[in-house]
């Protein structure tokens, strides 16, 4: 694997604010990276360091093999696709495509004819003379991602593109970034909020919290085994459930504890007595027949969509539970929920760790 | 009370306050037309019954006009370049940077604005006159001005480039250029509205300044039409209609300059002149 970005050590100082934490990481050469997080993270301060917008306090920053650290974000080749679009009022669509072209001396006409280029495979043509404010959301968005391609870049970061779009046009643009990156063969890093942009786009996602890489990897691998609670809790929608649990005094099974103890044999050994939180995604839990289900629970709440039916169980804590299809069930019912063990995740109660 | 004969009521009032506010002005114009009996007629007319329009030729003859206004464009034009060369500058700086020290750069350069230029005309004068500067005395009443007006060119501009979004330089920076670069091919032209107005505005109070003027320069070749206004008038002035037709003359370019720009002017203070 060719690392085109590599981050080791890097460090970030606001004053006494700690924003970035010893962060190591290295995006592959080709490879679409997600950083995703809650508000506050550092994704975005990651993002734009390497970009040059901000510059690190310590560590190494590489990009293509060179030292970044204190390179002006001009000599960094790379290109960025902002949140708010950041399009020249003052320029037309195509005098906002070839700007960065201009600013590296490209003839203009050489500069006009990549422009027309660009333009063509993002379907902007008609577009060219006219001025952002002249665009709608989608088209404005459009113009963002051209002036990105327009050269060459080492790599592409995006920081939160499409969060100022409407759900349907997000989920288009979504597959349409990912196409437009295996077109181009770029390395691309994009910044969002929103785990299911991160898992649908990426080739592989980075979770922040605090500064702090809490995890990275391909995105099902996150889903299937999340490194700690934090992770558990941030991919996958609706979130998943957390149990509060002890080990079993057999030394293979743990006691969930759902207002009543409900020992669950889990095939592997689990320290009798130990504290634990349990986490169980909505989507694996089953409904079964009360009388030989592994959960007898009382239903409070009974959301349909057509497709999906979630439910939301009257216990402490509540379960959420996502069926295919109509569940057949109403609040006040009581009915069985059955779950496979293995999809169960042990979480250490302190450490928040996976077990 | 309905809507319709309140705003009737509100615009009534609006259109008496303003008359009242323009009264002078309209005086000043009419008083310029009168004879020298009909001046001092009681009770006054409100409209000239024969209008002469001579007073105005010999009244720029006579009081040599055109020097006057002369000296005031070069004493406006010169304050106006200064500011503007240095002020977008500092106004920049000022709207880009948030710390304590700009914080009480801020606060300083309003006690500035508070300060009266006849509180500041005596240690001014001193100074310059130590310094030599008053053998230049055009030069020193543009200098004067400029630091007087200084701090309200920088707080209007300040607030036109906080209104250019940060992430359209950072956007130029990634693009490759350079900080530089970036300012004047992004910031300075979204910016430019604002600073326009800003340097009119200063263009008009300088061009009307009297109080350095009037105690910086003595030779009269070199005074501004402020100060030459000024000294048509003495204890026993009678002749009110050659004083006006000099105020009218100094004071309409001006005024017409507003009155054409006076939609830019507006907008640009209140929007930010950024869409």
């Amino acid at each position: 694997m060719i690392a085109q970005i590599e981050l080791t050590g890097v460090n970030k100082h606001y004053g006494n604010y700690h924003a970035l934490k010893d962060i190591d990481l290295s995006i592959e050469k080709g490879s679409f990276t997600a950083l995703v997080g809650p508000s506050g993270c550092g994704k975005s301060t990651l993002l734009r360091s390497l970009a040059g917008l901000e510059s690190i306090s310590t560590g190494t920053l590489k990009i293509a093999g060179d030292v970044m650290n204190k390179v002006p974000p001009r000599k960094r080749d790379v290109a960025m696709v902002f949140q708010s679009y950041a399009l020249y009022p003052h320029m037309t669509v195509e005098e906002n495509l070839t700007y960065s072209l201009r600013v590296r001396g490209m003839p203009k006409t050489e500069a006009r004819k990549a422009a027309a280029e660009v333009a063509r495979t993002t379907g902007l043509s008609h577009l060219l003379d006219r001025y952002p404010r002249e665009l709608s959301g989608g088209q404005r968005q459009r113009v963002a991602m051209s002036r990105a391609i327009i050269r060459h870049p080492k790599a592409f970061l995006f920081d939160e593109p499409l969060s100022n779009l409407d759900a349907a046009l997000r989920v288009h643009m979504r597959k349409e970034i990912r196409a437009l990156h295996d077109r181009l063969g770029a390395t691309s890093v994009y910044v969002t909020h929103d785990q299911i942009e991160a898992m649908t786009m990426a080739d592989r996602v980075v979770v922040m919290r605090a500064g702090i890489i809490e995890q990275q990897g391909r995105p099902l691998d996150l889903y299937d085994k999340p490194a700690n609670k934090f992770v558990a809790g941030f991919i996958g929608s609706p979130a998943m459930n957390f149990i509060p649990a002890q080990g079993g005094q057999d030394g293979r099974s743990v006691v969930l504890d759902l207002g009543q103890p409900q020992s669950v044999d889990v095939g592997y050994p689990v320290q009798p007595g130990r504290e634990l939180t349990v986490g169980l995604r909505p989507e694996h839990i089953t409904l079964a027949p009360p009388d030989k289900a592994m959960l007898k629970v009382p239903v409070a709440v009974v959301e349909s969509t057509g497709a999906a039916t979630y439910l939301t169980t009257a216990t402490t804590p509540e379960l959420a539970v996502v069926i295919n299809g109509r569940g057949g069930t109403a609040a006040g019912e009581t009915v069985g929920l059955d779950f496979e063990p293995a999809q169960l995740h042990l979480f250490d109660v302190k450490t928040e760790r996976r077990i | 009370m309905s809507e319709r004969t309140h705003n009737r009521v509100m615009l009534a009032l609006a259109i008496l306050l303003a008359g009242i506010y323009l009264f002078p002005l309209y005086w000043m114009y009419i008083t310029a037309l009168k004879s020298g009996s009909e001046m001092f007629a009681t009770p006054p007319s409100f409209w000239p019954a024969a209008p002469r329009w001579n007073t105005f030729a010999e009244v720029w003859q006579s009081r040599q006009m055109g020097r006057f206004l002369w000296n005031s464009l070069v004493i406006a034009i010169g304050a106006t370049t200064l500011i503007a060369v240095l002020g977008v500058g500092c106004a920049y700086v000022l709207a880009r940077y948030r710390n304590v020290w700009v914080d009480i750069g801020l606060f300083l350069v309003l006690m500035l604005q508070v300060l009266p230029a006849s509180l500041m005309v005596t240690p001014i004068f001193v100074g310059f006159s130590q310094l030599g500067v008053l053998d230049y005395p055009r030069l020193a009443v543009v200098v004067a001005i400029a630091a007087k007006s200084m701090p309200f060119f920088v707080i209007l501009v300040r607030a036109t480039f906080m209104a250019v979004p940060q992430e359209l330089e950072e956007a130029a920076l990634v693009d490759g250029n350079s900080r530089i670069g970036a300012f004047v091919n992004i910031v300075l032209p979204l910016a430019r509205n604002g600073i326009l107005v800003s340097a009119i505005l200063i263009f008009m109070q300088a061009f009307g300044e009297f109080v350095y003027s009037k105690s910086m320069i003595q030779g009269i070749e070199l005074q501004p039409a402020s100060v030459g206004l000024n000294s048509f008038m003495g204890p026993n002035t009678n002749e009110w209609n050659n004083i006006m037709a000099f105020a009218t003359i100094y004071v309409t370019p001006i005024l017409a300059v507003f009155v054409l720009l006076q939609r830019r002017i507006v907008s640009g203070l209140t929007s930010g002149a950024l869409k």
